[in-house]
C-alpha cells in the first residue's frame, strides 16, 4: 500500500498567540452602526439575517478575558488604596474635648453603667429596651461633638440594621415538634393548666415565613460613648480596683492591667503599620492589569509578611525601650500611676442615681408591661 | 584640590588625655570609677561587632574614643552607617560592647529615633509618668509635678489627656522626650531627636524647640550635673553644641568643640564637592 496516496491530515485547530496586551476593536459611537464589521445589506432576501459572532473583540482570537470581567471596585489596587486611606484612628478612641459630664464620671461608675446597659436589655421589657436605646442615641448626640457622633450612630445603624436582617428576621432553628405528654382535661376531667404569668413570648412578630424574635436588638452605642468619654488609664484604673480582690487567690492584676495598657497602644501602631505598607505598595504604582492572578496574590502575601515583620520589630524596640526606662519584666516592682482625672462629686452622685433608677424601670416594666 | 583626602586613613582624633585602667570590661570599668569627677560619659578602646547569618563577624564600632564632660550638650556627628546610634545604645546600655571601656554616670536615659518606639502607654501623661515607676516610693503629688514640668518644657502641657495616636510625629517625639525629661537624668542620650519635627520645631520657635528644651534643662541645674549626648546629621544644630563628635567608618574621626568640629566637617564638604566637580 502506498502511503504516499493518503491524504495528509493537516490539523484544524489554529494556535493563536495570545496579545500580552490585546488590541480591542473600537465600538462604534453610533448604536447599531458597527464600523469595525459592516453590515451585510443582502438585496432580495429579506427574511435572511446572518448574524456574525466571534469569541473576542480581537477578531476571534481569545484575549486576555479575565481582564474583562466586570469586576470594578475590587481590584487589588483599589483594595489596597482603601487601606491605605482608612483612617488611623480605631473605633471608639478617647475624645479629651471638649470637656462633657460625662468625662468628670468616675471610670468605676461608668463601667457599671456600660455592664449594665449591656445586661439589662437582655432582661427588660421591650419598651424599656427601646428607650435604653433612644436615650443612649439622645445622649451621643449631647455629649459628643457633631462629627463623631454622626459617625457613630451611623455605624451603629448600619450595625444594628445587618443584625437585625441576619438574626431578627431569620429562622432561629426548626421549631421542635411538641406532642403533650399530658392527657388532654377533656379526658381527666379536671381544669386547663394557668397559662405563664410572665406573659413571656419569644416570638414577637410574624409576617409570612419571617419572624421577629427577642433577639433582634443590641446596644452597642453605651460602649462607644463609655471609650470616648474615658482614657485607656481611666479604665485600667476602674478595671483594677475591680479586680483587686482576685489578688488573693493568686490572680496577677497588676500583669493583666499592664497587658491591657500594652495592647491598647500596640493596636494603634498595628493599624498605622497596615496602613503605611499599604500605602508603599499603592505608591509604587503596580500595573495591577498586567499580573496575573498568582502574582496579585504574592504581592499579597508579601504585604502580610511585611506587616507581621514590622510589627514584631515595633515589639521588640518597644521592649528594648521599657527596659531602658526602667522596667525589669516585673509589673510587681514598677508602678504604673494612674491620673484618674478630675472627678466630679456631683457627676458621680447623679450617675448613680440614673443607674438606680434605671435598674428599677427594667425591673418594675416586667410588670407594669405584661 | 587633593582628591584622596577623602579616602585616606583618618587623622588620629584629638582626644582629651584619658587614665590608663587595666580593666577591659565594661562592667568592671564602670565599678573602679576611675575617672574623673567632671566626666559624665568616657569610653576607650570600644568595638562592637555584628555577626551575620553565615556566622562572619562585621565590625560596627573600632576602637572607639570618646569623653563628655558634666554639664554640657555634645553631639555626634557622621554618615549614615557609621556606627553613631550603636554607639549611644551601647551606652545606655541595649546593647552589649564587643570590648573595651565605658563609663555613663547614672541616671540615665535614652531617646529612640522613632518615637513610636519609645512611647508605651496610650495617652500622653500616662506616658511620661511611665519612666518614674522605677521609684514606688514617690508620691502621686511628685509624679504629677514632674509630669507637668516635662511636658511644659517640651511645649505639650495642653496635651496631657490625649491619646497618643492623634499626635503628629513631632509632638510624639516632644513626649518622649518630656519622659525622659521627667526622670531628671543626669544623662540624656538622644538619638537623632529631630528627626521628625519640622522646622519651626527645630530652630526658630525656641520657646517649642527641642533643642532649646534640653539646652535650658542643661543650664538651669546649677553645677552643671545633667549631661547630653545628641546624635545628629543636621550641621545648624552644632550652634547649641558645646562640644562635637565626627566619626566615619565605625571610628571617632575628630572630637572636641563645636566650632572645630564644624569647620572640619565642612573642608570634608568642599574637598568632597571639589572631587565630584560639581
Amino acid at each position: 500500500m502506498n502511503l504516499s496516496n493518503l491524504p495528509t491530515p493537516h490539523p484544524s485547530l489554529p494556535v493563536n498567540l495570545i496579545p500580552k496586551l490585546p488590541i480591542r476593536h473600537l465600538t462604534a459611537p453610533i448604536i447599531g452602526r458597527s464600523f469595525a464589521i459592516p453590515k451585510l445589506l443582502l438585496h432580495g432576501t429579506p427574511a435572511a439575517k446572518r448574524v456574525r459572532a466571534t469569541v473576542d473583540g480581537d477578531g476571534g482570537k481569545t484575549g486576555n478575558w479575565v481582564n474583562r470581567l466586570p469586576i470594578p471596585g475590587l481590584g487589588a489596587e483599589n483594595v489596597f488604596r482603601l487601606i491605605s486611606s482608612a483612617t488611623g484612628s480605631p473605633i471608639g478612641q478617647f475624645i479629651s474635648s471638649p470637656v462633657t459630664f460625662l468625662h468628670s464620671v468616675d471610670p468605676r461608675i461608668k463601667l457599671v453603667w456600660l455592664l449594665t446597659l449591656v445586661v439589662l436589655p437582655a432582661r427588660a421589657n421591650i419598651v424599656v429596651r427601646l428607650g435604653l436605646v433612644v436615650c443612649t442615641a439622645l445622649l451621643s448626640i449631647s455629649v459628643l461633638p457633631r462629627q463623631v457622633w454622626m459617625d457613630q450612630l451611623a455605624r451603629v445603624s448600619l450595625l444594628s440594621g445587618i443584625l437585625f436582617i441576619t438574626l431578627g428576621l431569620g429562622s432561629d432553628g426548626a421549631p421542635p415538634m411538641l406532642q403533650s405528654r399530658t392527657p388532654p382535661s377533656s379526658l381527666t376531667g379536671l381544669p386547663d393548666l394557668p397559662m405563664s404569668l410572665t406573659g413571656y413570648s419569644y416570638m414577637l412578630l410574624k409576617l409570612g415565613p419571617l419572624q421577629f424574635t427577642r433577639k433582634g436588638l443590641s446596644i452597642f452605642q453605651s460602649a462607644s460613648i463609655c471609650l470616648a468619654t474615658t482614657t485607656p488609664e481611666q479604665l485600667a484604673l476602674a478595671m483594677r480596683w475591680f479586680l483587686f480582690p482576685l489578688t488573693y487567690i493568686g490572680v496577677p492584676v497588676g500583669e493583666i492591667i499592664l497587658t491591657l495598657l500594652l495592647s491598647l497602644r500596640f493596636i494603634n501602631l498595628v493599624f498605622d503599620e497596615v496602613r503605611s505598607v499599604a500605602l508603599g505598595i499603592v505608591s509604587r504604582r503596580v500595573h495591577w492589569k498586567q499580573l496575573t492572578v498568582l502574582e496579585t496574590l504574592d504581592i499579597f502575601a508579601s504585604f502580610i509578611r511585611r506587616i507581621f515583620k514590622n510589627i514584631f520589630r515595633h515589639a521588640e524596640q518597644i521592649s528594648q525601650a521599657m527596659i531602658v526606662r526602667g522596667f525589669r519584666g516585673e509589673s510587681s516592682s514598677h508602678k504604673i500611676y494612674f491620673f484618674s482625672g478630675s472627678s466630679n462629686k456631683f457627676a458621680d452622685f447623679a450617675s448613680v442615681l440614673g443607674l438606680i433608677g434605671v435598674i428599677s424601670t427594667a425591673l418594675l416594666s416586667e410588670y407594669f408591661f405584661v | 584640590m587633593n582628591a584622596n583626602c577623602l579616602f585616606s586613613p583618618s587623622p588620629p582624633p584629638r582626644l582629651f588625655p584619658l587614665r590608663s585602667t587595666s580593666s577591659v570590661s565594661p562592667s568592671v570599668y564602670r565599678r573602679t570609677g576611675v575617672v574623673s569627677e567632671d566626666v559624665a560619659v568616657e569610653c576607650r578602646n570600644l568595638c562592637f561587632s555584628a555577626t551575620t547569618r553565615p556566622g562572619i563577624s562585621v565590625p560596627i564600632l573600632r576602637d572607639c574614643y570618646l569623653r563628655i564632660p558634666s554639664g554640657q550638650l555634645w553631639m555626634i556627628l557622621g554618615p549614615n552607617g557609621c556606627g553613631k546610634s550603636t554607639l549611644l545604645k551601647i551606652l545606655a546600655g541595649v546593647v552589649n560592647p564587643t570590648s573595651g571601656n565605658i563609663f555613663v554616670e547614672k541616671p540615665k536615659n535614652f531617646v529612640f529615633q522613632n518615637p513610636d518606639h519609645q512611647v508605651v502607654m496610650p495617652t500622653v501623661e500616662a506616658d511620661v509618668a511611665f519612666g518614674l515607676g522605677k521609684y514606688p516610693d514617690m508620691s502621686l503629688e511628685e509624679v504629677k509635678s514632674r509630669v507637668v514640668t516635662a511636658l511644659d518644657a517640651v511645649g505639650m502641657r495642653d496635651y496631657m489627656q490625649r491619646p497618643i495616636q492623634t499626635l503628629s510625629g513631632g509632638q510624639k517625639q516632644r513626649v518622649a522626650i518630656a519622659g525622659a525629661l521627667a526622670e531628671a537624668c543626669k544623662v540624656l542620650l538622644l538619638d537623632e531627636l529631630t528627626t521628625f519635627l519640622d522646622e519651626s520645631d527645630q530652630v526658630i520657635k525656641l520657646e517649642l524647640g527641642v533643642i532649646k528644651a534640653v539646652k535650658e534643662l542643661i543650664n538651669a541645674k546649677t553645677g552643671g550635673d545633667v549631661t547630653a549626648l545628641w546624635v545628629t546629621h543636621r550641621l545648624e544644630e552644632l550652634e547649641y553644641a558645646d562640644g562635637a563628635v565626627y566619626m566615619e567608618n565605625g571610628r571617632v574621626v575628630r572630637h572636641g568643640d563645636a566650632a572645630t568640629v564644624l569647620d572640619f566637617i565642612k573642608a570634608k564638604q568642599s574637598s568632597y564637592i571639589d572631587q565630584i566637580g560639581f
